[in-house]
């Protein structure tokens, strides 16, 4: 009976569970237009940028081989930081995908607002929970409903030039490390007290 | 809940009282679920306990995984090796606890594994890199030997009529801990993080709870537990009570059992499966469904949860055919049980649908989990003077099947998810008709009868001591379990010597 029960309430539970098929309208990658111009300059040149300190100053705008009213959807620009191939080989949890809501390669926003025709930019500090690995900048153009309607990387097409690496803070602390050797001196020596105890309860039921 | 036994109430020789009616070897012949009851239903409590524990370390890293792969930059090769490493390690320490228990007693030998194991646990605090990540796994994973401890003190605590309940309600319940740790590490994790921790930081930090879990289960089950009805292996070695056996002979009787190496092969394909399905079962719903990470996550635990009942279950459903129909009973109901698990498992592969997938694996876990129980059902009878050794070969052999499934159907891109676990319940099926082979010439087997040389419990079981090992006395154990196994004939009277 009770397994009845917990089978027809699993069932109930998972029914109400959707998963993301079907939306109305499907942003696809291929249909964005690159017309936006991204770059991206860190003030360190030629190091691996270490997450949390160093700053890149990114700017983006309209290219200026974009033409007139392109940008007439533009609502607002939506900055993120992408994953680079060689950070994305053997990790199928960061694949792209051509239909946008699935893409998992950009997952790391960086900042969003408004769209003004005037080229924009931004000091970003790395942020200190960005993943060892390699990037690029993508900056998308989203409309009225949030849907992407453009696009513009700090790469080129094939994600190639351009890149660059950032090392992720190791989240490991010299606290942490004496608190293991300390639990686990601990656990080991409490079990050869034990142990001796128990010898030496033998020992005396022995003599009894 | 009472389980109630066909067992004796018999006078014991010394002056010590039970709380719960015993047979000759001191053996409760009744399990009362509520009470924590010297030494019983102590010793059950203190050994699911300790084993729900250490599942739940050796299952900590899965749930957090997104988390701990960006740290550690890890790959998709690097999880699945450190989930293989998660349940090998214990191949090998399973045979050894298994012949820990004959000779130390089950209540040390697993405290020490249990205490040694969780420096690992600790240390996983500390690692930076894909190899430091599948050393803790691999050494972490070693305390799952606790479970055949666990079956071995349940063994020796509970007498026939209801060890197989007893076993697996222990064992279901230890299991549990491989699901309840995909609630309870996501949990710790954000509430750490509430308390101000980068995310890098606070997952280390979270396997500390674990960790210390594991460390003070095992004081307890030190500090209040007790090997046998009577007292401690140690104590009874040196008042004369329990002889100390050869090891060597002990395990040369256990491996000379072909009926372990059957249910070594028929417990990888049903513990076997439950531990595969425990390392992929979440990414399957994650990557085939696109489900988001906490919701694949809330399926993977329901599958590990459902252990609560359905183990449990398997084992109670042993003790009941037990009753009617002795061995032959238990035999047919495991064989009917793991074969239909394996059909659900090869049916779950095939179905496309999302709510399909969830209700045919609910179904399948209840299925392949009940299985795990009903072995348990069969093993306690299949020796006597290695008990535990037989217990290690077979709770080895649920390990091994893990480890041979991951790697053949679950490594690289040969097989989708999906076919892999269509072939995965397929070779469910196949490895579990040798159980159809088991034969015990005092009750049977599934398609024979009892030999009609009329053999008896007590040939059976001294068979396993030399006349010389007779003459010091050294078979009496065996001899009274031989008494106590007589209900494993079944209430049908067509037994020839009922």
């Amino acid at each position: 009976m009770a397994v009845q029960t917990f089978l027809f309430a699993s069932l109930i539970i998972f029914s109400s569970i959707e998963s993301n098929h079907g939306a109305t309208e499907v942003s696809l990658f291929t249909n964005l237009e690159n017309s936006l111009e991204v770059t991206a300059k860190p003030t360190r040149v030629g190091v691996v940028w270490e997450a949390g300190k160093d700053i890149v100053r990114i700017t983006w705008m309209l290219k200026s081989s974009a033409k007139v009213n392109d940008d007439a959807a533009f609502k607002t620009v939506e900055v993120k930081l992408c994953y680079a191939p060689i950070s994305q080989v053997d990790r199928p949890w960061r694949k792209t995908h051509n239909e946008l809501s699935r893409d998992r390669s950009c997952p790391h926003k960086i900042v969003s607002k408004p769209y003004d025709k005037i080229p924009q930019s931004l000091n970003w500090t790395v942020d200190r929970e960005t993943p060892t690995g390699t990037y690029f900048i993508r900056a998308y153009g989203t409309d009225v409903n949030g849907y992407e309607v453009a696009y513009g990387q700090s790469s080129d097409a094939e994600k190639t030039t351009n890149l660059f690496s950032v090392e992720g803070i190791s989240g490991r602390h010299t606290s942490l490390d004496i608190a293991s050797i300390c639990f686990s001196v601990f656990s080991f020596g409490s079990l050869l007290v034990f142990l001796v105890k128990e010898k030496r309860k033998a020992k005396l039921q022995q003599r009894k | 809940m009472d389980v109630e036994g066909k067992g004796e109430e018999s006078r014991t020789t010394t002056t010590r009282r039970f709380a719960l009616p015993v047979d000759s070897e001191n053996k409760s012949t009744t399990f009362r679920l509520f009470s924590v009851a010297k030494p019983h239903m102590r010793a059950f409590h203190l050994s699911w306990f300790q084993f729900f524990c250490c599942f739940v370390s050796t299952f900590a890293a899965p749930p957090l995984l997104p988390v701990i792969r960006e740290n550690l930059n890890l790959t998709a090769t690097d999880i699945g090796n450190a989930g293989i490493a998660s349940v090998s390690g214990s191949v090998f320490a399973r045979l050894v606890m298994g012949t820990a228990c004959d000779l130390f007693g089950p209540r040390l030998a697993s405290a020490a594994l249990t205490l040694s194991t969780a420096p690992a646990v600790y240390f996983t605090s500390g690692i930076k890199s894909p190899i430091g990540f599948i050393m803790v796994r691999f050494f972490a994973g070693f305390s799952l030997a606790t479970f055949v401890s666990t079956q071995f003190w349940m063994s020796s605590m509970f007498s026939g009529p209801v060890v197989g309940s007893a076993n697996g309600i222990a064992a279901g319940w230890g299991n549990l801990g491989g699901g309840a740790t995909q609630l309870i590490m996501p949990l710790v994790f954000s509430v750490i993080r509430q308390m101000g921790a980068t995310k890098f930081t606070a997952w280390r930090i979270a396997f500390f709870i674990p960790g210390l879990f594991q460390t003070f289960s095992a004081f307890a089950v030190l500090l209040f537990g007790q090997d046998l009805p009577d007292g401690d292996y140690w104590a009874m070695h040196k008042s004369g009570e329990k002889e100390k056996d050869e090891v060597g002979k002990v395990i040369t009787h256990g491996i000379r059992n072909y009926r372990g190496w059957i249910t070594a092969l028929a417990y990888g394909y049903c513990f076997g499966v439950e531990l595969t399905i425990d390392n992929i079962i979440a990414e399957y719903f994650f990557d085939r469904f696109h489900l988001n990470l906490n919701t694949a996550g809330i399926i993977a635990a329901s599958f590990g949860l459902a252990n609560f009942f359905a183990r449990p279950g398997g084992g109670i459903l042993s003790d009941l055919m037990a009753r009617r129909f002795g061995m032959r009973g238990r035999l047919w109901s495991w064989w009917i049980i793991q074969t239909l698990g394996g059909v659900l498992c090869a049916s779950l592969g095939q179905i496309d649908s999302l709510t399909g997938s969830i209700v045919v694996m609910l179904i399948f876990s209840v299925f392949v989990q009940a299985s795990c129980g009903l072995t348990f059902g069969v093993v306690p009878f299949i020796s006597r003077r290695s008990l535990g050794v037989i217990s290690g070969m077979t709770g080895a052999g649920g390990n091994v099947g893990a480890v041979l499934t991951q790697l053949i159907f679950f490594k690289g891109s040969t097989y989708s998810r999906e076919t892999g676990i269509t072939l995965m319940g397929i070779m469910s099926i196949a490895c579990s008709l040798p159980i159809c082979l088991i034969y015990f010439p005092q009750w049977g087997g599934m398609f024979c009868g009892p030999s009609s040389k009329k053999v008896t419990e007590e040939e059976y079981y001294l068979a396993e001591w030399s006349t010389k090992e007779k003459e010091k006395n050294l078979h009496l154990a065996s001899q009274k379990f031989a008494e106590n196994s007589v209900s494993e004939r079944g209430r049908a009277t067509t037994h020839p010597q009922s």
